[in-house]
């Protein structure tokens, strides 16, 4: 059996559940570490490393260093290992300053500057990004099936019906209560972007009347270029469905909820980075 | 002076135990919570609305309670009462997180203690371990899975939930989803007794062993419930003193004159206090303060408890059984909710958003969770969260002493104070994302 590790730094342990919700690996696959369930001091040899969280501490950078060394494959799961996740949302200087300054502890790891993704320290050989993956996505990036087909788009996944006679003006807030079960967000005036989000995930916070943010990241056809092509084709989807103001628009999605997600493969990584490729994304 | 660090696994997040002694004498006994995020800082600016889907992020295995109680300080800031039926809704997010953090507790975390293993997913060195293992393995992931359902049914989402909105939730439960996850619910109900039976009895098997429950030193206790049966969360937070009386009652928005909350320097989590004085919060506080719940399986492991350990009981192992007992509440009171219709009326009602300061209140798995936002001009400039785990760390700390004085002796350190360290941790289930967050 394939025997896997699972390494988790600064996060919020999200992924892990996810993981058990799974339960079809505990007969396909050896579990050899994973602190959450096992008590185990080190990574051993395995032949996938799944990391989730971000490099928040000197103690998170110098377990990730080991445990790769040990690892055929190192796959990097989750928006935090993927970009720093939300910690990154402290980032503006005026906060990151003054936690920084307040966060100082005797005998404790230091705390690094910023939250960093794993792929600027270590080499990622897949993504698995989602908020947290969904279970079928974790089984299929262990079985690395190339016969598993994931939805092109959130979109594709969701096929809420698109209402043609109804173009809102203003977009409606992210906690309006009230929502039509089967009309397309778009129309209803929801700042939705799983037209261009990455499927796979059943489309589950659509279906359930909540506008897509994007944990899954750009599909395909915008993992390879620049955030701001996945942005003008939001742009482009909202001015074909809706009469919403682009500067309206554009504020929203840089609004933390979003730019959370929407910056997850960006330029975090500084200048000069390779871009992920799409055939290393689940 | 010896310093001896005890690393933590089987419980959520980064934590280490760290105890100093001096021929034989316990000078300290730490416990270390090493990472931090500061979502305090990092929501500084959000807009408000943002905040229920921000903070679930807080933690992957508490985000309902995180989800549920920023909701709520929004509707306290905005003065919002929701509708009946979304409160139900609310409520059946709140069982599916209980479902599922009991069960994870009780038969991933706690059980390989009792039997030997590294973890759950161990082949075990003998047969009838093996045997034991096999059998409960399976079953408990069904048991947990069923909660982690719950959650998606009526949270939308099965880690971060989203369907709690300001005013309400986005929608009920059709009849034919609420009565599929009720079969769910009825068919695991059983499985998990039995594995309830399988773990009182291991724990006794253990209580015999090492001759102790456990730090049974009397102790404050908090937490915010209702009446059993109808409501698990309250809007008042109560506080029960040493000899079982009820001493202390207030909302969320008066907490900092009620608990002492103070930074230390050796940890990344805080610690909170009744005026001082150590209290316990999660299952434990809860089973101590609750009554009766009129269901039938429920009462019947509460009799047993109360019975065999006394009201309010102090030992710290007991934690474990008394989060037991709270699975099965957690899947009979669903069971009966479900039997309710749960889409025949509204889920919600408009408002309007407004500045000022909201307080959000939600009895978590752990305990009593508080968020606090003050929000000017739609945007969140200050925020605090008050974690369950927190109201629990110097209870931690003085069990933790009570096993190393029980094992170190001068020249000495008995290897079973390795296991117990873990024991007693994992008796709280501290969640150090939280905790930090």
């Amino acid at each position: 059996m394939k025997r896997f590790a699972v390494l988790q730094l600064s996060g919020c342990s999200g992924c892990e559940i996810a993981l058990l919700n799974a339960e079809e690996w505990i007969d396909q696959f050896d579990l050899e570490y994973m602190t959450l369930v096992m008590s185990a001091y080190d990574v051993p040899e395995v032949e996938v490393l799944l990391v989730s969280g971000g490099v928040r501490t000197e103690y998170d950078l110098y377990k990730l260093r080991r445990a790769v060394r040990k690892a055929d494959q190192v796959i990097a799961v989750g928006t935090c290992a993927i970009s720093g996740g939300i910690a990154n949302l402290g980032e503006r200087a005026e906060v990151n300053d003054v936690f920084l300054t307040n966060a100082e502890r005797l005998h404790l790891p230091d705390l690094l500057p910023s939250c960093r993704p794993i792929d600027i320290e270590v080499n990622v050989d897949l993504y698995l990004p989602g908020c947290p993956p969904t279970p079928e996505l974790f089984m299929a990036v262990l079985h690395r099936s190339p016969e598993m087909k994931i939805a092109r788009s959130v979109c594709q996944e969701c096929g809420l019906k698109k209402a043609r006679e109804m173009r809102p003006t203003h977009l409606l807030g992210f906690q309006q209560g009230e929502v039509l079960p089967d009309v397309c967000l778009i129309n209803q005036g929801y700042l939705c972007i799983g037209s261009s989000t990455r499927g796979g995930c059943r489309a589950m916070c659509t279906l359930a009347g909540y506008p897509c943010v994007g944990c899954r990241g750009p599909s395909d056809a915008f993992i390879e270029k620049e955030s701001q092509s996945w942005f003008d084709s939001i742009h482009r989807v909202f001015s074909h469905m809706t009469d919403i103001p682009d500067e309206e628009l554009d504020s929203a999605l840089r609004s933390p909820q979003l730019s959370l997600f929407l910056f997850q493969f960006a330029d975090y990584a500084g200048e000069g980075q390779a871009p992920r490729y799409k055939e290393q994304m689940v | 002076m010896t310093t001896i660090t005890f690393p933590l696994s089987r419980i959520e997040g980064h934590a280490q135990v760290v105890i100093e002694t001096r021929n034989g004498e316990i000078n300290s006994a730490h416990f270390q919570a090493m990472e931090l995020r500061g979502f305090e800082y990092l929501v500084q600016g959000t807009p408000a609305e943002q905040m229920p889907v921000i903070v679930p992020r807080i933690c992957g295995v508490c985000s309902t309670a995180h989800h549920l109680a920023a909701v709520e300080a929004l509707e306290d800031a905005y003065e919002v009462t929701i509708p009946p039926l979304a409160g139900k809704i609310r409520e059946l997010m709140i069982l599916g997180q209980l479902i599922q953090n009991q069960a994870t507790s009780l038969f991933v975390f706690t059980l390989p203690d009792r039997m030997g293993l590294t973890s759950m997913f161990e082949e075990a060195a003998s047969d009838s371990a093996e045997k034991v293992r096999g059998q409960i393995t399976g079953r408990a992931l069904q048991v947990r899975k069923a909660g982690t359902d719950l959650i998606s049914l009526a949270g939308g989402q099965f880690i971060h939930p989203i369907k709690a909105v300001v005013g309400g939730v986005t929608s009920g439960i059709k009849p034919d989803e609420a009565a599929s996850m009720r079969n769910q619910l009825e068919e695991i109900l059983p499985l998990a007794c039995e594995l309830i039976d399988i773990y009182w009895e291991k724990s006794y098997q253990l209580r015999e062993r090492i001759g102790t429950w456990g730090d049974d030193e009397p102790g404050y206790y908090i937490a915010s419930i209702g009446g059993r049966e109808d409501n698990f969360y309250s809007d008042q937070i109560m506080v029960m003193a040493p000899e079982g009386l009820i001493c202390d009652s207030f909302p969320a928005r008066e907490f900092h004159d009620h608990l002492d909350f103070e930074e230390t320097d050796y940890s990344y989590a805080a610690r909170t206090s009744y005026q001082g004085k150590m209290m316990r919060a999660n299952s434990l506080a809860r089973v101590n303060m609750g009554e009766e719940s009129g269901l039938e399986h429920t009462d019947r492991y509460l009799i047993r408890f109360w019975d065999a350990f006394g009201k309010p009981a102090h030992a710290i192992l007991l934690y474990d059984l008394a989060r037991s007992i709270e699975l099965v509440y957690a899947i009979e009171r669903t069971i009966r909710i479900l039997h309710e219709p749960l889409d025949n009326e509204d889920t919600d009602v408009p408002y309007s958003p407004r500045d000022g300061d909201g307080y959000g209140l939600v009895e978590a798995p752990r305990g009593p969770l508080i968020h606090h936002y003050h929000i000017e001009n739609g945007l969140v400039t200050e925020a605090e969260f008050i974690i369950p785990t927190v109201h629990n760390v110097m209870a931690i700390e003085h069990a933790l002493r009570v096993a190393a004085e029980r094992y170190i002796t001068p020249g000495k350190v008995d290897m079973e104070l390795e296991k117990a360290v873990g024991r007693v941790v994992r008796a709280f289930d501290p969640c150090i994302a939280c905790a930090t967050h």
